[in-house]
Order: C-alpha cells, then structure tokens, then sequence
C-alpha cells in the first residue's frame, strides 16, 4: 500500500539544482535505502520530506494528502519523524528531557494550550504515562543509563541513537534516518541494524540515507539512487548494484576525489 | 522533622520575613529601594523568559516597561480611569506590541533579533520624546494618581500612597509572577521553549511549533514587563522617556547575566544585589560627580561571562556539586 | 528647492561617507569571527578623543592628519588588547548571546570611563581651515566636510587595496568565507583574528575623528556609530563589504533628506526603519550571502 509519493520534486538553491525532478513511492512497511554519491542531494530530499523547507517545484503526497507546503512541526504532527546527518540534540537538556520535548507536542494542544495547562495543572511537569514512554524509548536504543546526563556530554554514536529515540517519541509511521551509523565502530554497528529493524517490525516505514554498506545491503529491501540530484536507479540492493549507470556514478565520484 | 514539612517551614519563614520586613524596617527609604529592586525583579524575571529559556536577545525590553508606564499614566491622567484598570491595561498593551515584535522574530536570529529590538526600543523612546501632546515629550508625565485606596467594610482601608502600601503591592504581584513563572518554566511549555533554544530545526522535527511558542513567549513577556511599568507609573507618579531607555535595559540584562540566565532563582538574585549595590556607590557618585554604576555593570557583564558562566546560581551549583564529591 | 535637495544629497553623502568607513569595521570584524560588536562605536569615541589631543598640541591641518593617524594606532592597540583579552577565549565555546553580552560589557566600561577621564562636557575638533567654505554654484560646503569626505573615501579605498593585493588581506577574506577552509589552507587564524579586529576597530577609530569633526566629542557619542553602523551593515548584508559601503550612503542620504523633508525628530529614527523593512523583505541584505544553501 502506498505511504508516500513524490511527483517531480525538485529544489534549487540559486542556480544549483540540488533535487531534480525526482519521482518515487514508499510502500507501508519497507525500509528503503537512499544512496549516492556526496552531493547527490539525498539531504535535501530528506529536508523537503520533512519540511524543512518547500520544494522549487513538484508535489510530496503522504497518505493521500499533499504536504509539500506545510512546516516542519505540521508534517511531523501527521506522522513523519526523522534523525539528522549532523545531530541536532538538545545539548543543554538532560538525555530524558530531549525524549520528553518530543512527547509533549503529541497532545496537539499548542503553546497557549500548554500556558492554560501549566496555570490550571497541579504543576506537575509532566503525565506519568508520558515519563514512562520517555523512559522506554529510552531502554529501547539502549541509553536508559544515560538518563539524566546533559546531552552535550554522550558520545557521538550515543547522541545518534538519542535523536531516533526523540524521533521515534513523535510516534512516526515513517522515520527517516540520515546517516545514522556514520562514526560507529563494527559492534555498535549491529546493535544498530538491530535497533533499526526492530523499529520497522512496529510497523514503521523507514527511510534511510547510509553511506556503510553493511547496514544498507543488511536492511533495505530495495534501493533509490540519486546522483546529481536526479534519481538513477531503483530496485532491490542486487539490481542496483549490477546497474552500469550506477557502478559509473560511483566511480566517476572516486576519480573526481582523487584530483 | 521530614522533608516535606521542612521545605513548608522554609517557606512560611519566608513568608513571615517578607510580610514583616516594612512592620521592622520601617525606614522609608530603605523600603523605597526594596520596591524597586521588586519592580527590577519582574523586569529581569520576564526578560529571562524570552533569553534564558527560549534563547531569544531581546534588546529592547524597557521599550514594555515603557509601554506598561505611558499607557496607565495617560489612561489615569487623561481619561480618568482608576490605575487598578491601568495595572491591567499597561501590561495588555505591553502584550501586544510584545506579539508584534515577535513576528520579526520568526525570521531573525542573534545579532539580527538584537538589533531589530534595539530599533524597536528606540523609535518608541523617540516617539515617547517627541509625541508632545500624548506624553509632554521630554518633561514627562506628572501628577499621575497613586493606586486608589482599598476599603474592606468600613473598619480596613489599605491605601498605596505611602512606601509600606505599595511594598505590599507589588509583593504580591511578584510573588503571583514568579509562581507563574515557575509553573511555566517546569511545565510541558518551559519545556518546548527550552528545545526550540537549544535547536529551531532539531524543535520542529519533533513537532513544535516554533512560530508559536515564540510569539506566545514574546506576549507572556511583555506582558510582565507592562505590569512592572504600570505599577511603576503609579508609584513614581511620573513617567518619562527615560524609562524606555537602552540603559535600563543593560541594567535589567546584567542583573539577569550576573544572577544566572536562564534560571528562576538568578534574575530575583541579581536584582536585589545590583539595586542595594548600585545604591551603596551612590556616595562614591557623588564624591567622583559621574555614573560610577554604569562602570560597575560593564565590569560584572565582563567578569560574570568570562569567568562565572551561569551567574551566581552557576557558581552555587557547581560549588555544591564538588562539595559532594568530595563526601 | 532643487538646490536645497542638491545640498541635502551632498551632506547625506558626506555624511554616508563616514557611515560607510565605521560600518565597514563592523562588518569586517562580523564576517570573520561573528562577533556583533556592539561597543563598536566607542572605538570611534576614543578616536575622537586621541583626535582632540592631538589637535590640542598641533593645531592646522598637519595636526589633523596627524591626529587621524594617532587614533588608528592607539585605537589598533586598543583592540588588539581587547581582542586578546575579552573575545578570543570566547570564540570557540561561547554562544552568541555570550559574545553580545561581552560587548556590551565594554560598551558600558568605555563610555563611563570616557565620562570618568574627560569629563562629560562635549569638546569641538578644531576646523584646520579655520571655517574656510566653498561655493559651487548650485550647492556650498565647508572645506573641511569636502576634507572629510575625501578622506573616508581614500581610507576605503586604501582598505580594498590591503583586502585584494596583499597577502594579509587575503588571510582576512578567506576566513571571513569560511573559517575551516582557511585554517585547512595554512592560514594562522589566531592571528587574522587579531588583526582583523585591530583594524576593524581602527577603522572605527579614523572615522570616529571625522564623525568628531562633523559633530561633536562627547562621552556618549559611541552609541550613535554603533546603531548606525549596524544598520547599515544590517542594510548591506552583515560581513558583506561592498554592502557596508554601499549601505553608508544610502543611509546617509535617506536620514539627510529625510530629515529634512519628514521630520528632524525622528532622523535617528530612519536608519532603524530600514533596517527594519530590509530584515523582513530579505533578510540576509541587499548584498548578502544567504545562509543555508
């Protein structure tokens, strides 16, 4: 069944056009890797999806409901969560608290509601249910020793995993992940493909820009390519990786890196 | 004696200490300097709001201390209304230029906010200097009404034309704001003010809405900012453009950088400690014939940055910490 | 009335001139290190003031050459110190509110000690041409504003000059176009850092004599340049120098002729109205680079 849909997308910045023309579709339930060369525009996919900022031209339609123009904050509130390549923790706040930030927002009750709410409450911080949640998204990926340490202060595989905690606290249909193992070492490596389909057999669709091999031949179940912003190939990781086109951008990428 | 009834005996001595103090001290210009480090306290309290927690530099928060006073005062001397409505009405119309001025905060950030409030503090102060009519420009308003008495039956009147009236006064509005404060700070929207100071992207990827936890925090804001200046208006009994200006705002922005950003203890901190200090140099002003407090700010803006991050309360909390590490 | 606009654009572009070379400073010390300095215009302040003495002791015109060249050097060490001291152990870890802070820290500390060792009372920076004036038929002026305006112009040009064909200047624009990059391609950044600031604010310094001379010297005076610097640099695309340039004059000549044809009051008052409509229709300025591409 059809989750996701993009019609031409494409996104300019000045004269460079970083997203050309892209068409493709997620079905409910997969996990998808997004791969290409550096600069092939797989960021800027994941930013227009997630709404960081709207596409030049062409249509994103999520369940059967154009998104291309709403803000960030809207498209997560209808489902979409997602990690970022450089992490964006909430470095000054405890581990458990940057869980709890994605939690509260779920109520939808806006920041005036939340005003009314904290006059009106008992002043208590939080709902025990959403403290609980926090907490088992949290022994989820593994952090839960970690709990009340500043963010800034985990190391940086950690921060990874507690950016998909925060994102998975948002109660996504589909995650996108921007490459969630760089840095990692081999045993980190499967704890996080682990990590990774288990939050799929939830049933999240999962989207994933991932530059190591290993994770990607493991997971996807089928491949996009991009390269200078235009998608290449699709298909399943065999076909992919037999297709001229691609085993060109690929090399064509090394000789360019090596002047 | 348990925990809990410890923290309630903290409190009520507390209490006790601030409703006795103008029953012990009765002089009356000790307590005229305890009403304006309380009114510095609501100043630095809400400006902390918008810097300390949702990492928004405002620069222009007298501009709603000047708005609170302007707008009582007119509503007083001109049109007749009691200063009870004005209280009210100063931080509403604080309010609403706070929303204003948090629409160009959406798209700006840092220098750029700073500056745009800047700008925004001070076409009001020229307005305010030179709208004759409205404000008597530079002579100020004066002969503005003192808060009318209150009578319960006919055996109480509370009347605010003297010091202790209006030290009770505004006690309570202090007390009612920082309670307010505090419940705002801990709850599920210090909280989302918090992440969107931390990280605009990372706050919207989960489903904040940046736009409107700004603009509600820009309002909540002012608004305490408007309630400080109309209570002001009414305790001064003049207002002139010398309440919009950039100087007391660096005041209210050192008290808050030297009792600790971002913290609810730190801006009452250092609102107490730089009014008292500020009055202790008087006598040297007076020998060196110049603005000896001014010297003195920039010095503790310096220092506190450069060598106590956190203010005061930073400093308390890492001393407490390695006294317990060593235990 | 046509000569009346003639002469109001003409003291609006010397007047813009002036803007421009502070603003330049400002925007130099932004682009490099992202320090928003807003004790920027007390270095003007205290360029002023070395500008007085100076004059106190040579009078003519030698004097006031000369005394341009003391305020860039005293002014230089001034910022060097205050580079050294203040900002440099603040740039790395510290956010920007921290650095705002820091400067107006300094803000605070120049302008009352200034009031503390010159005393508040406003001092004039003698006319080397003893009020000698110039008619042009359609428009007069005094030689020295003609003087001032040539001046800035020089400076500034003096200053492309360093920026494009020496190797320092290269240094300084690199790193203002990315900091990484440079120190990747050997650039001592320590030192840019430095210097770039130590300039900057000499800048500030020589165009504090002529805003001086234009006006007048008082304590207080830095408030001014600064908030005028950084509406137009805000104008012109903070880091941006051409923007800087460019930005001096049009604010120059919208405060003058707005001035005049508005409402003298609020004069002061157009810069931060510019900016004000500049930062909503775009906010990265007219000569920006826009961030995030």
């Amino acid at each position: 069944m059809e989750l996701l849909r993009t019609e031409n997308l494409t996104r300019y910045f000045g004269g460079l056009c970083a997203v050309n023309d892209v068409d493709f579709e997620l079905a409910s339930g997969e996990i998808v890797g997004l791969i290409g060369p550096n600069g092939a525009g797989k960021t800027t996919l994941i930013n227009l999806l997630s709404g960081v900022y709207p596409p030049s031209r062409g249509t994103i339609v999520f369940k059967g409901k154009e998104i291309s123009r709403l803000k960030a904050y809207q498209v997560n509130s209808l489902g979409i969560a997602r990690t970022f390549q450089v992490v964006r923790v909430f470095k000054k706040l405890t581990v458990v608290d940057n869980v709890m930030a994605a939690v509260v927002d779920r109520r939808r009750m806006g920041p005036w509601g939340l005003v009314a709410r904290s006059i009106l409450g008992r002043g208590e911080p939080a709902e025990a249910q959403d403290r609980d949640e926090a907490e088992r998204l949290l022994e989820f990926v593994g952090l839960s020793a970690y709990r009340n340490e500043l963010a800034e202060n985990l190391p940086y595989a950690l921060s990874k995993r507690l950016e998909i905690a925060r994102a998975l606290a948002t109660q996504p249909v589909l995650l996108l992940l921007d490459e969630p193992s760089s840095g990692l070492n081999p045993s980190e490596l499967n704890d996080q493909i682990e990590i990774i389909r288990q939050i799929n057999r939830q049933g999240v669709t999962i989207l994933i820009i991932e530059h190591v091999m290993k994770v990607i031949m493991d997971i996807s179940q089928r491949l996009i390519v991009l390269h200078y912003g235009q998608k290449i190939a699709e298909g399943s990781p065999q076909e992919v990786y037999r297709n001229p086109q691609v085993v060109e951008a690929y090399l064509g990428a090394e000789t360019d890196a090596e002047h | 004696m348990s925990p809990r009834a410890r923290v309630w005996l903290k409190w009520a001595l507390g209490a006790a200490a601030l409703i006795a103090l103008p029953l012990v001290v009765r002089d009356r210009y000790f307590l005229h300097l305890v009403v304006t480090a309380g009114i510095f306290v609501l100043l630095a309290s809400s400006w902390n709001l918008l810097a300390g927690y949702a990492g928004q530099l405002n620069l222009g928060h007298a501009a709603f201390y000047g708005i609170g006073a302007y707008t009582s005062a007119i509503l007083a001397t001109k049109l007749g209304i009691t200063p009870w409505l004005g209280l009210l009405a100063g931080g509403l119309m604080a309010a609403l230029f706070g929303l204003m001025l948090g629409v160009p905060a959406l798209r700006l950030s840092g220098p750029y906010l700073a500056i745009t409030t800047i700008g925004f503090s001070e076409i009001l102060r020229l307005v305010a200097m030179n709208w004759v009519e409205l404000t008597r420009g530079s002579l100020g308003l004066y002969g503005i009404p003192p808060f009318t008495p209150i009578k319960l039956g006919s055996w109480l009147e509370i009347e605010f034309r003297s010091e202790i009236g209006a030290y009770y006064l505004l006690l309570v509005l202090v007390c009612v704001s920082l309670a307010f404060f505090r419940r705002l700070t801990v709850s599920e929207f210090g909280l989302s003010l918090k992440s969107l100071r931390e990280d605009e992207i990372g706050a919207a990827s989960i489903g904040i809405n940046i736009s409107g936890y700004k603009l509600a925090v820009f309002t909540i804001s002012a608004f305490f900012a408007g309630l400080a200046g109309a209570f002001f208006a009414h305790y001064q009994r003049l207002v002139s453009p010398d309440t919009l200006s950039l100087g007391e705002t660096f005041a209210i922005l050192t008290m808050t950088m030297l009792g600790g950003l971002g913290t609810l203890v730190g801006p009452v901190l250092g609102a107490v400690l730089l009014t008292f200090l500020s009055e202790g140099l008087r006598f040297v002003e007076d020998m060196v014939k110049l603005d000896v407090r001014m010297i003195i700010y920039g010095v503790l803006l310096i220092v506190t940055i450069r060598f106590m991050r956190g203010g005061i309360v930073g400093l308390w909390n890492s001393l407490r910490s390695a006294g317990r590490t060593k235990d | 009335m046509e000569s009346l606009f003639l002469q109001q654009a003409l003291n609006g572009i010397i007047v813009g001139s002036v803007y421009s070379l502070i603003a330049i400073g400002l925007t130099m010390v932004f682009g490099v290190m992202r320090i928003s300095n807003f004790a920027h215009g007390d270095f003007s302040m205290l360029g002023a003031y070395a500008a007085v003495f100076v004059l106190g002791i040579y009078p003519g015109w030698l004097g006031w050459v000369g005394s341009i060249l003391a305020a860039a050097a005293v002014v230089g060490v001034i910022g060097l110190l205050s580079e050294r001291v203040l900002f440099r152990p603040l740039l790395d870890r510290w956010t920007d509110i921290d650095i705002i802070m820091v400067s107006i820290g300094l803000f605070l500390l120049l302008e009352n000690l200034a009031q503390l060792l010159f005393g508040a009372t406003p001092r004039m920076i003698q006319d080397p041409f003893a009020g000698a004036s110039l008619n042009l038929g359609l428009f007069s002026t005094s030689v020295l504003r003609l003087f001032c305006l040539a001046f800035s112009c020089i400076v500034i040009a003096l200053l492309q000059l360093f920026l494009s064909r020496t190797r320092l200047g290269v240094a300084i624009r690199a790193t203002s176009q990315n900091r990484f990059a440079a120190l990747l391609m050997g650039v001592d950044t320590a030192m840019v850092y430095a210097l770039t600031f130590s300039v900057g604010v000499a800048l500030a310094g020589v165009g504090g004599v002529l805003y001086g001379t234009l006006f007048a010297v008082f304590p207080t005076m830095g408030a001014m340049p600064t908030l005028k610097a950084f509406a137009v640099t805000i104008m012109g695309g903070m880091g941006s120098i051409r923007g800087a340039i460019f930005g001096g004059f049009i604010l120059g000549i919208a405060e003058t002729l707005g001035g005049n044809y508005i409402s003298m009051h609020y004069k002061n008052a157009i810069g931060f109205i510019i900016i004000i409509l500049v930062l909503l229709i775009r906010p990265s300025g007219l000569f920006g680079r826009r961030e995030g591409a």
